[in-house]
């Protein structure tokens, strides 16, 4: 069924013509897409539009290569407040700026990657957990970066080109996002993805056959920290206004749960894990205005619960939606693709 | 046919006149209700400020049983954004494009007001009261946006300036929080030290996540601190105090405004708050200096009516009476008062050219005053200057140690 009969079939971005014409599909629709929807609709997708950055770099780290990061928040603020700074202090223009700020996160990636390489496992996510949190408490000490009272992002202006809106925002981040995604696809498939997969699947035995275990962990360290930090970067646009506190362990620890949500080792399961609980996070604060239902879980909670059960009910249904892919397909959304596109393929036996 | 010409004229005429009235119809705003919006956590680690949003809610449903305003019902549309400026800005973006707010009042939170600040400005959308005292809200003076809250500035002063006058203490040390609100506490007790010929003892920062208080309690002995104000939060007092009880380090203590809910404090702290001083924003009446203030017996008017008819017969039925949920009537209590001078003719420059003639306003809170709009002019949308004193008592009372005091405001850099 998708069995590879040449190398060059193996290192094709678009692996058929049915990918071809369904992500033309994707891109028209992505293109009316803002000229259709409320403004709301445009900021939430712009919204999922950088975790898909994020989590996509994640899961060349963790799905990829086979290392855990527990403190990609971390990389996350260095993009938002290096952007920043760098249009402000250093007057780089943004698209200076945003690659600039990635190349630094970059950089302490790959030094994080470094002690990585004698860490495994839980061991490793201690480290990089300690490592988010570290930066978020280093950057509100620097009074060059607002210390804890926060930076404001400058006006976002390429060429002539005033970016105020949610719509401008989104001609902007959705060319990045997909050339971010198609670059991780392409990273993917090359040699450099290759020896990834193979420090994931046995790392001695891809030492073995010549495989540079320092060069390729802190490699995969070092480009999954440039994506978290150009998607920090962007981030920072969004908000306007970024402070230490939004970059916690929690926001490691939702990248993460997209990584796996979407499904371990895959580009485009990173793309629907982020797309969906990116949208989740935002939409299911109007869980009690589903007509009935609504209703029924603000007179259980007004019943049975505390005066806030019926709004923390959003974070129970959050749970349940982890638990029931989780439980069902251990290998997240991408996984339920497969299954599902296998059933059909093989429809009627 | 010259009938039917009339049927097309009188049916085009009234298209036309319809139209044009919608084009005049204020956001938010029908014949016989006004939507306005407010955000708040109901969920995380900010969810005890949640009653905020969840008092204003109780006043409004207060006010609407009473006939509403000039015959319109106030609509309140709040929600929970756990204190998450994304979520903020989702939720305000998507009650204004869908609903339309009239306005937006309150909304705790620095980070999450922030991030929906220039949202609502550019789009000249009116914002009453924001629920923390922060110059972010006057620098610049924006016309759409009115404060209420006064600053910890005001706080760190009043407290300062007791502690040197009233009680004659000479070594004053500052605790605070490692952000915009600790750091006005500093600011604000080191400049009123300054004017006594004062230096400040010490002033030892904190990070929210700090757990260990003993570093802290052992620097403010060796400082020789007499007094120590706290600029940090609740759970951060109750470490300090039960740390500097076990150290045998007991100062007079001083807090903000964010420590003024006598009774939780006294349940949060085990008994180690009475004594303490704290600064109030109002929700009682100083005028009697000396007088016992039981937050649970109301006596200002306003409060009693809340109280009765609101708190009473709106609020959830394990809600708690406390200063957090009453504050959530006293930051919007201008806009209303602004409503109602307004009259039928509810449109967004109206309201502000009433709020701008708001002076010396009192109700539950201190005395509210705003000027005609002037961007260099911080002082235009401040609202209230002044603050008062009490001590806790050991029952969760409040003894009232000073009246009215009108705060400086100090621009940022100054």
């Amino acid at each position: 069924m998708d069995m590879k009969r040449d190398y060059y079939e193996d290192v094709r971005i678009f692996t058929s013509g049915a990918v071809i014409f369904w992500t033309g599909i994707l891109l028209l629709l992505l293109a009316i897409f803002p000229f259709v929807a409320k403004n709301y609709y445009v900021y939430v997708v712009n919204f999922m539009a950088i975790n898909v950055i994020v989590v996509v770099g994640l899961n060349i780290l963790v799905g990829y290569t086979g290392q855990i990061s527990m403190g990609h928040a971390g990389f996350f603020a260095i993009g938002a407040y290096g952007t920043i700074v760098l249009m402000t202090q250093a007057h780089f223009p943004f698209l200076l700026a945003l690659p600039s700020a990635g190349l630094i996160a970059a950089f302490i990636g790959f030094l994080l990657g470094l002690p990585a390489l004698r860490l495994e496992g839980p061991y490793l996510a201690i480290a990089t957990l300690g490592f988010g949190i570290t930066t978020t408490q280093i950057i509100g000490k620097i009074q060059m970066f607002g210390e804890r009272q926060g930076l404001h992002a400058p006006d976002l202006i390429i060429g002539g080109w005033h970016i105020k809106t949610d719509k401008d925002f989104y001609f902007l981040l959705i060319p990045i996002t997909i050339a971010m995604v198609i670059i991780a696809r392409n990273i993917i498939k090359t040699k450099v993805g290759r020896a990834f997969i193979s420090i994931r699947d046995a790392d001695i035995a891809a030492s073995t056959i010549g495989v540079n275990l320092t060069y390729y962990k802190t490699l995969a360290f070092a480009v999954s920290a440039f994506y978290a930090a150009v998607g920090g970067g962007l981030y920072a646009f969004v908000l306007r206004f970024i402070e230490p506190e939004l970059f916690s362990m929690f926001m490691s620890v939702t990248f993460l749960t997209m990584v796996v949500v979407g499904g371990l080792g895959s580009i485009m399961g990173s793309v629907a894990g982020a797309c969906l609980l990116g949208f989740l996070d935002l939409q299911l604060r109007n869980i009690l205005e589903i007509p009935y239902f609504g209703d029924w879980i603000r007179m259980l909670s007004e019943s049975y619960f505390t005066l806030t059960g019926a709004s923390n009910i959003q974070l129970i249904v959050f749970g349940l939606i982890l638990i029931v892919i989780m439980l069902f397909e251990p290998l997240g959304i991408f996984g339920m693709w497969i299954r599902s596109k296998k059933y059909w393929l093989a429809w009627p036996f | 046919m010259k009938k039917y010409l009339v049927y097309i004229l009188t049916v085009m005429t009234m298209v036309v006149f319809g139209l044009a009235l919608n084009a005049t119809a204020e956001e938010g705003v029908t014949d016989t209700e006004i939507h306005i919006g407010q955000w708040g956590p109901q969920t995380g680690p900010a969810a005890p400020w949640g009653a905020v949003a969840r008092g204003t809610d109780a006043y409004f449903k207060m006010i609407n049983a009473d006939g509403g305003i000039h015959g319109r019902k106030l609509i309140h549309h709040y929600f929970d954004d756990a204190y998450n400026p994304a979520k903020t800005k989702a939720g305000v973006k998507q009650l204004q494009e869908d609903t339309g707010m009239f306005a937006w009042v309150s909304g705790v939170g620095t980070a999450p007001g922030l991030a929906v600040k220039d949202y609502l400005m550019e789009r000249k959308i009116l914002w009453v009261g924001p629920s923390a005292g922060s110059r972010h809200w006057l620098e610049p003076a924006n016309k759409y946006l009115f404060n209420t809250y006064p600053l910890y500035l005001g706080d760190a002063e009043l407290l300062t300036k007791y502690a040197v006058e009233t009680l004659k203490l000479k070594k004053i040390a500052v605790v605070y929080q490692n952000d915009d609100y600790g750091k006005q506490g500093l600011e604000g007790c080191e400049a009123e030290l300054k004017k006594q010929g004062l230096e400040l003892a010490i002033g030892l920062p904190m990070n929210v996540a700090d757990v260990d208080m003993k570093p802290h309690i052992m620097k403010l002995k060796n400082s020789d601190a007499q007094a120590v104000l706290l600029f940090v939060g609740p759970g951060h007092v109750a470490r300090l105090q039960g740390t500097g009880k076990a150290m045998q380090f007991e100062p007079q203590w001083m807090t903000s405004t964010t420590c003024g809910d006598h009774p939780l404090m006294m349940a949060i702290t085990k008994g180690l708050y009475a004594g303490t001083i704290s600064a109030a924003f109002g929700l009682m009446d100083p005028t009697n200096i000396g007088d016992i203030a039981d937050f649970n017996k109301p006596t200002l008017p306003a409060m009693v009516k809340f109280y009765n008819d609101g708190y009473k017969k709106f609020a959830a039925k394990e809600e708690r009476w406390g200063s957090t949920f009453a504050a959530g009537m006293g930051y919007v209590e201008p806009l209303i008062e602004a409503l109602k001078r307004v009259g039928r003719d509810v449109t967004r420059e109206k309201v502000v050219a009433e709020l701008e003639k708001i002076q010396n306003f009192k109700s539950a809170m201190g005395t509210v005053s705003y000027t005609a709009f002037d961007a260099n002019d911080p002082l235009c949308r401040i609202g209230q200057q002044e603050v008062f004193l009490v001590r806790a008592e050991p029952d969760g009372t409040s003894t009232i140690l000073t009246n009215w005091y009108k705060t400086t405001y100090i621009p940022s850099g100054h």
